[in-house]
C-alpha cells in the first residue's frame, strides 16, 4: 500500500483491477499519503485519533456484550453479572466497555479543549466544529442510555433524573415523560427502548457524524497550534511547505500516542476498573429499586459539570419554576458550544497570538468547568451551590462576552510559517499549577465532604485458607436468609481450592442443588418478606456496593438496643433490620453513651475470644470481597502481562517514529 | 525533508518488527473476543452429567421420558438375546461394524455391541450426518426405506439408517456410527451419563 503513492493509477495486478472499479488508491492518497498535515502538531493533536480508537473499542466490545446481555427489567442486572462471572473473558469485555466509556469522554473533552485553545473552530472550519459538537451531543445520549443498561440503582435513578428533565418543559412535559418512558415510571419498557437506541440508532449516528467530521476536516485541512493556514505557502508542486504527509509521518506518530494511551487505559482497566467509583459507581452494584433512592446520587463524572448547573439554578424567575430554568440552563450550556465559531471575533486563531483576555478567560473557563464537575459528584450544600452558581455564570460569560473581548484585546501577529514549541516546560507547569490551585482553593473553601470514619480494612485474597473459612461462614450463617444468586458453587470451589466433593457434601445443603447451580438463598423471598418486612438483600455484590471497610465495621458493630425488633442496633448501619446472626460467637456489646462512639463487650457472653471473632469476620469480609468480583484474582496478573507487552511495543513504536521524524524540521 | 539519506533497510526492519509485535498484540486482544464464545459456566452447568434409572426399562423399548445430556437425546434400550444375535450376524451392510472409528465411542464401548453391558444400548440420539434425531423402528419387518429391515434407527431428515448398536449402514449420507456417550454404572439400575468411571 505504501508504495502506491509513487505510481498513482499505473498500478497493475489486483490493485489496478480494483482501482479501475473502486478508488482505493485514490482514497488512500487523499486521506493518508497525500493528505498534508501541518508538521508542528503537538501532543494535543493525538486526541482525535484516540477518540476514533475508543469508538472502535466501544463498538466491538459493545457487540460482544450484547451477545450475553438481556435487556429486560427482570434479567438485565443478572445478565451483567453473568457476563462478569460465567462468560469466559466476559469481565474483560465489560471493563473494556465501561472504561472505554469514560476514556471516550476524557479524550473528547481534551480534543474540544484543543479546539478552543487553537481556534480550530474558526473560518473555514465551522462545519468541522459543528459536526464535532453533534458528536459530543450524540455521545452524551449514548453514554446516558448505556449507563441505564446495567439496571443498577444509579442506572435507575440517573435515568429517572434525566428523563424528569423533560418533565420541566411547560404544558407537554408530563406527557412527554410518559411517552419517553413508555410507562408511568422508568421500567422494563424504557430499558428496552434505551437498549435499542444505545446499540443501534446512536452508534449509527455517531459513525456517520465521525465520517462527516473527518471528510470536512480533510477538505479544508487541519489547523495547527499556530493557527495559520499552511495552504498559503506551497512549493512548486502545490504541496504546503509546512505540511507533511499524514502517512507515514503521522501514522507513526499516532502509533506512539496510541501505545501510550493504551498503557494508561489498560492500567485503569486491569488495576482500578471502578476508578474509585467514578467510572463504575458503587451504588450501581445494587439492583434497581424504584422505591428507594440511594443515599447519595450523582451522575457519572462526564455529566457532572452540567448536572451542577442544573442544581445551581434555585430561583424561580418571571413566574417560571427554578426547575424549568435549571433544565434550560443545562440545555443552553451545551447549545452555546455550537455557536462558538461566530462568537469568536478575533483576527487570530491560536491562543499563542490572542491577547490576555482570551488566555485568562480560557484558563478560568477550564477551572470553572472542573469545579462544576467536582461539585456535581457531591451532595449540594449552601456554599457549594453558591460556588456552582458563580461558575455557571462564568461559563456563560466566557462565551457571551467572547465577541467583545476577542475584538477588544491586543493580539500579536502570527508568523508566516509554523513554529515549534511555544511555551516552555516551566511555563506549562505553572499554568497547570495555576489551574490546579484555582480549582482546589474554592472547592476547599466550600467544604470537603464529611464521611463517617470507618476502621481501615486490608483485603487479602491470597489467603486461600482464610477465604475457604470465610466461604464456610457465609454459607452456614448468611445463606440461611441471604442469597448469592449471581455466583455458582462450582466457581467458588474452583477459585478457592475447595474440592468439589467436599463442597457438595458439607456446603450445599439442598439435595436438589447441584454444584453448578447458583447460590440461591434457602429462604424463599415471599417468606422472608413476611419475617423481616423486606427480603434480605442478595449479598453477591455487597462488598462492591458497600466496601469491605463498611462490611467489617458493620459485622462488628452490633450492640444491644432493646428498642429494636431484634434487640440489637448497629453503629455502622443505624436501625438495621437484621438480627445479630454472629452474636453468639462475638458476644453482646453495649454502648458507652448515647453517641455509641465506643462499644463494650459483656464479658463471657460469646463463644469466641475477640481475636478469634476478628478472624471470623476478616475471613468473611475477604470472602465477600472475592465474591463481589471473582475475576479480581486473575485480573491484575493478566494486567501485568498486558502492560509489559505494551511497554515492549512502545520501544518499537518509539524507534519507528524517531526514524521517520529525525530529519523533519 | 529527508535530504535523500533515508536508510531504507533500517526503515523496512522497523516497520516489519513493529508490525510483527503489533500483530502479536492484536492476536492477544482477540483472545477475549474469541474465548467468550466458548460455553459459559451456565452452559457447562446445564450440560453436567446426568443420572438415569433403568429399573423399569422393558426389552425393545427406548427409555422414556427421553433423557437429555447437554440437551441431546440419549437413547437407552434393553436388547434381548434375539436382537444381540441379529447384531452379531448382520454385518455386511454396515460401514464400520467393528467400531474402528475411535471418536464415536469410549474405549470400553469399542466392542461388538458397542456397550459396557451387552444387553444395554446407550447412544447419543443425534444422526452423525447433519444432527437430526433418528427414529426407532424396533420391529423386524419390511419398511418403505428397507424391505429387509432388522430393526434399528432411521433418520427422517436424510434417510440414514443405523442398527440397534447405532452402527451406520453403507450407502447412506451419515459418515459414522452413532456416538456412545461417556457413562458408567453406579449399580445395575442407575447409570451416570456424561462421565466415565475411569475419569470420575
Amino acid at each position: 500500500m505504501a508504495s502506491s503513492s509513487e505510481n498513482n493509477t499505473e498500478v497493475g495486478g489486483l490493485l489496478g483491477w480494483i482501482n479501475a472499479r473502486l478508488p482505493v488508491t485514490q482514497a488512500f492518497e487523499k486521506h493518508m499519503s497525500k493528505y498534508y498535515a501541518p508538521k508542528n502538531f503537538n501532543v494535543w493533536y493525538i486526541f482525535g485519533v484516540l477518540s476514533m480508537l475508543v469508538l472502535a473499542n466501544q463498538i466491538l466490545t459493545g457487540i460482544w456484550l450484547t451477545m450475553n446481555y438481556n435487556p429486560s427489567a427482570e434479567g438485565a442486572f443478572a445478565s451483567v453479572e453473568y457476563i462478569m462471572r460465567d462468560v469466559d473473558y466476559g469481565w474483560i469485555l465489560r471493563y473494556m466497555h465501561s472504561t472505554g466509556a469514560s476514556a471516550f469522554f476524557i479524550v473528547v473533552y481534551l480534543h474540544m479543549f484543543r479546539g478552543l485553545m487553537y481556534g480550530s473552530y474558526q473560518k473555514p472550519r465551522e462545519l468541522i466544529w459543528i459536526f464535532g459538537m453533534a458528536i459530543y451531543l450524540a455521545l452524551m445520549a449514548e453514554g446516558f442510555m448505556g449507563y441505564v443498561l446495567p439496571w443498577g440503582q444509579m442506572s435507575y435513578w440517573g435515568a429517572n433524573v434525566i428523563v424528569s428533565l423533560f418533565g420541566a418543559i411547560p404544558v407537554i412535559g408530563q406527557d412527554l415523560m410518559t411517552w419517553i418512558q413508555g410507562d408511568f415510571l422508568i421500567s422494563g419498557a424504557t430499558l428496552n427502548r434505551f437498549f435499542a437506541l444505545h446499540v443501534i440508532a446512536l452508534p449509527l449516528v455517531l459513525v456517520l457524524l465521525v465520517v462527516l467530521h473527518i471528510l470536512a476536516l480533510h477538505e479544508v485541512g487541519s489547523n495547527n497550534p499556530d493557527g495559520i493556514e499552511i495552504k498559503k505557502n506551497k512549493d512548486a508542486n502545490g504541496i504546503p511547505l509546512d505540511g507533511i504527509p499524514f502517512h507515514p509521518y503521522y501514522t507513526t506518530h499516532d502509533l506512539l500516542g496510541v501505545v501510550v494511551f493504551l498503557f494508561v487505559f489498560c492500567f485503569v482497566l486491569f488495576f482500578m476498573p471502578e476508578m474509585g467509583g467514578y467510572f463504575l459507581e458503587y451504588a450501581n452494584f445494587e439492583i434497581a429499586n424504584n422505591l428507594k433512592t440511594p443515599e447519595h446520587i450523582a451522575p457519572v463524572w462526564y455529566f457532572t459539570p452540567f448536572y451542577s448547573m442544573l442544581r445551581a439554578v434555585t430561583y424561580p424567575l418571571f413566574g417560571v419554576d427554578a426547575k424549568v430554568w435549571g433544565a434550560l440552563t443545562m440545555a443552553l450550556a451545551i447549545a452555546i458550544l455550537f455557536v462558538v465559531p461566530w462568537l469568536d471575533r478575533s483576527p487570530v486563531k491560536s491562543m499563542r497570538y490572542k491577547g490576555w483576555y482570551s488566555r485568562i478567560g480560557l484558563l478560568l473557563f477550564v477551572v470553572c468547568f472542573i469545579i462544576l464537575g467536582v461539585l456535581g459528584t457531591m451532595i449540594a450544600t449552601g456554599p457549594r451551590t453558591a460556588l456552582a452558581q458563580l461558575c455557571t455564570v462564568y461559563y456563560f460569560v466566557f462565551f457571551l462576552a467572547m465577541p467583545w473581548y476577542t475584538r477588544k484585546e491586543t493580539t500579536t501577529t502570527p508568523p508566516a510559517r509554523v513554529t515549534g514549541r511555544f511555551i516552555s516546560i516551566p511555563q506549562l507547569l505553572l499554568a497547570l499549577a495555576l489551574i490546579a490551585g484555582l480549582t482546589w482553593l474554592p472547592l476547599k473553601a466550600v467544604g470537603a465532604e464529611a464521611t463517617a470514619e470507618l476502621e481501615p480494612f486490608t483485603v487479602n485474597l491470597e489467603d486461600k485458607a482464610g477465604l475457604q473459612s470465610g466461604a464456610a461462614t457465609f454459607i452456614n450463617y448468611c445463606m440461611g436468609c441471604h442469597g448469592a444468586r449471581y455466583s455458582r458453587y462450582q466457581r467458588v470451589a474452583t477459585d478457592l481450592g475447595i474440592p468439589e466433593k467436599l463442597m457438595e457434601d458439607y456446603l450445599i445443603f439442598n439435595p436438589a442443588t447441584s454444584i453448578g447451580d447458583l447460590m440461591e438463598s434457602a429462604l424463599p423471598e415471599e417468606q422472608a418478606k413476611n419475617w423481616f418486612g423486606i427480603a434480605p438483600p442478595d449479598l453477591t455484590l455487597v462488598a462492591r456496593a458497600r466496601s469491605p471497610e463498611w462490611l467489617y465495621g458493620y459485622l462488628k458493630g452490633f450492640y444491644l438496643d432493646p428498642s429494636r425488633p431484634f434487640g440489637v442496633n448497629n453503629t455502622v448501619f443505624n436501625n438495621v433490620g437484621m438480627p445479630n446472626i454472629l452474636g453468639s460467637l462475638q458476644g453482646d456489646q453495649v454502648c458507652d453513651d448515647a453517641s455509641c462512639a465506643h462499644l463494650n463487650m459483656v464479658e463471657g457472653s460469646g463463644t469466641l475470644s475477640e481475636a478469634e471473632f476478628d478472624k471470623v469476620v476478616t475471613d468473611l469480609v475477604n470472602f465477600l470481597t472475592y465474591l463481589g468480583e471473582p475475576a479480581r484474582l486473575h485480573r491484575e496478573t493478566i494486567g501485568g502481562y498486558v502492560l509489559f507487552f505494551l511497554a515492549f511495543l512502545f520501544v518499537f513504536a518509539y524507534m519507528l517514529n524517531r526514524e521517520y521524524w529525525k530529519d523533519v524540521h | 525533508m529527508n535530504d535523500g539519506t533515508v536508510n531504507k533497510s533500517r526503515r523496512r526492519f522497523l516497520i516489519g518488527s513493529t508490525s510483527l509485535v503489533s500483530a502479536a498484540g492484536a492476536v492477544g486482544a482477540a483472545v477475549p473476543f474469541v474465548g467468550s464464545w466458548q460455553p459459559s459456566a451456565k452452559a457447562l452447568a446445564a450440560g453436567a452429567p446426568i443420572t438415569i434409572d433403568i429399573g423399569r426399562l422393558n426389552p425393545g423399548e427406548l427409555l422414556g421420558p427421553m433423557p437429555a445430556w447437554r440437551g441431546q437425546p440419549i437413547f437407552v434400550m434393553r436388547r434381548d438375546e434375539t436382537t444381540l444375535e441379529s447384531l452379531r450376524s448382520n454385518l455386511d451392510h454396515l460401514a464400520d461394524p467393528q467400531s474402528e472409528n475411535a471418536n464415536q465411542q469410549p474405549a470400553y464401548a469399542q466392542n461388538e455391541f458397542r456397550s459396557r453391558k451387552p444387553e444395554l444400548m446407550i447412544l447419543v440420539g443425534i444422526c452423525t450426518h447433519l444432527g437430526c434425531s433418528p427414529q426407532l423402528f424396533a420391529q423386524v419387518q419390511p419398511q418403505d426405506f428397507d424391505p429387509e429391515w432388522k430393526g434399528g434407527f432411521f433418520c427422517p431428515c436424510h434417510g440414514s439408517m443405523f442398527d440397534l448398536a447405532g452402527r451406520v449402514f453403507r450407502g447412506v449420507p451419515a459418515p459414522s456410527n452413532l456416538r456412545v456417550p461417556p457413562h458408567y454404572y453406579v449399580n445395575d439400575n442407575v447409570i451416570v451419563i456424561g462421565l466415565d468411571a475411569e475419569n470420575s
